[in-house]
């Protein structure tokens, strides 16, 4: 069978079409949370998501509610309680490496005293497109209509947030609600991405689309643009590949995407007219 | 320390490196925690979050190393920022930068990103800001730009703060203070 016969065969199968309405969904989402998480400088927040979760999990089997929701709980409560120490530039990466240590020491306790099988809560990491459930595609919806929307409706202040937390405080920006409401939507993501390709294979629908990004964009909306495109791109070819020679996805969609952030790093640097022009020449004053 | 400045007074703060000078305008713009006294603009504090934002409002600021910024921030929107866009834009073409306004900040020079701050601040007035609080506005600026910054700063009508080490600028201040390990004297 030819391997464009083969796609076709697959895509006839529900749970390849939610695959791939998942990996769709993500890709419009997904890269705006790496544009944040690489504009507040947060790279660890998915380590630091993946080990709440994991609390989240356990808690959720100790309780017997669905483990993926208090998952996903966990984590926004989680991303929530650190915004406060969003104060100086260094804060927040060092609030997720406490949280990192916190979470994984309270998910081994509380895995440890109620007795559930770890292994079955660390197997829920471990997730895979195809085993995404309509609940899953429900989150990524929401997810890929939430963030471009706060992504238009506050472009400004996002902006200037993303460029120095200071200058957005003085222009009136309300910098603490807005660091709160991304690092939400951030640990909400995360939590949400780990269910496609598993915790270690998350940067390929988060991070390295908006790496590419931040290297071709000159602003806030070229990166985003580039972000969801790059990840439209890698997300869809990623996933055909994958299906033609039957080769397991989340490494394919990471190689992708590491492919499409090194190719753009290779682009040389913009050239732009050399600022060493004195300023009132470049455009004459008005006296 | 003391300090009372009336109403579109301007003052010019000096003083050697380390004295305080920029903590003591960061303090009154609110972006360090008030661990004592009290700091009043306009007869207001800055307790609540209404007085908080009222603050911002009314204190126009150019911070004396902008920051080169963790993301790409454009000069025009920079400028947006100000809450006045045209009048910061119609300032930045007074100063040379205009055509600069489509640029990302961090290819700007120095010199450049110090006049694109003090076209935000201008746009900053024209949105309401009585008081200006400019950190060493001038210190990136060559001989003419120095002169050309003084002259709008000098000419607005707010209360002006200014630190500097740039005798011109005092000399066009109503007053000039020195400050020196946090403590404040009049020398003019």
């Amino acid at each position: 069978m030819s391997a464009l016969g083969q796609v076709g065969d697959l895509l006839q199968l529900v749970p390849v079409q939610r695959a791939g309405a998942g990996l769709l969904l993500s890709a419009l989402g997904l890269p705006i949370v790496g544009v944040v998480i690489v504009g507040l400088d947060i790279m660890p927040v998915r380590f630091a998501m993946m080990h709440v979760a994991l609390l989240g999990i356990a808690a959720g089997q100790l309780l017997g509610l669905d483990p993926v929701l208090c998952a996903m709980v966990a984590c926004a409560l989680a991303g929530a309680g650190v915004a406060p120490l969003a104060r100086d530039a260094d804060g927040l990466s060092g609030a997720m490496g406490l949280l990192m240590s916190l979470a994984i020491a309270a998910a081994l306790l509380l895995l440890a005293l109620s007795g559930v099988n770890a292994n079955g809560a660390f197997a829920l990491l471990w997730g895979s497109i195809l085993a995404v459930r309509p609940a899953d595609l429900a989150v990524l919806g929401a997810l890929a209509v939430a963030l471009p929307a706060l992504f238009v409706w506050r472009r400004r202040d996002l902006a200037l947030l993303l460029h120095d937390r200071e200058l957005a405080l003085c222009s009136g920006v309300a910098v603490q609600r807005l660091t709160v409401l991304l690092l939400v939507l951030v640990a909400v993501a995360v939590a949400g991405a780990i269910r496609l390709t598993g915790a270690l294979l998350v940067d390929a629908l988060t991070l390295l689309p908006a790496l590419a990004a931040r290297r071709l964009g000159r602003s806030l909306v070229s990166i985003t643009l580039w972000a969801v495109g790059i990840g439209l791109v890698v997300n869809v070819a990623g996933f055909l590949v994958s299906l033609a020679w039957d080769l397991p996805p989340g490494p394919v969609l990471v190689l992708a995407a590491g492919a499409v952030a090194l190719a753009a790093h290779l682009v040389p640097e913009r050239r732009t007219p050399s600022w060493r022009v004195p300023a009132s020449s470049s455009v004459p004053s008005s006296h | 320390m003391d300090l009372d400045i009336a109403a579109g007074e301007r003052v010019a703060l000096t003083g050697t490196n380390g004295s305080g000078k920029t903590t003591l305008l960061r303090a009154v713009l609110g972006l360090h925690r008030q661990a004592g006294g009290e700091i009043l603009v306009g007869g207001r504090g800055h307790r609540t979050a209404a007085e908080r934002s009222w603050r911002r409002r009314a204190c126009a600021w150019i911070p004396q190393r902008p920051a080169a910024g963790r993301f790409p921030l454009l000069a025009e929107e920079l400028l947006a920022s100000s809450g006045a866009p045209a009048q910061a834009a119609l300032a930045a073409e007074r100063l040379g930068v205009g055509a600069l306004a489509g640029r990302p900040l961090s290819s700007l020079s120095g010199g450049q990103l110090q006049r694109m701050h003090l076209a935000r601040a201008v746009g900053c007035v024209a949105a309401g800001a009585g008081v200006l609080l400019a950190d060493e506005p001038t210190a990136a600026l060559d001989f003419a730009g120095q002169e050309e910054a003084a002259e709008v700063l000098t000419t607005l009508p707010v209360t002006l703060v200014v630190v500097t080490h740039d005798r011109a600028m005092a000399a066009r201040c109503d007053r000039t203070l020195e400050m020196a390990a946090g403590a404040l004297r009049e020398i003019r």
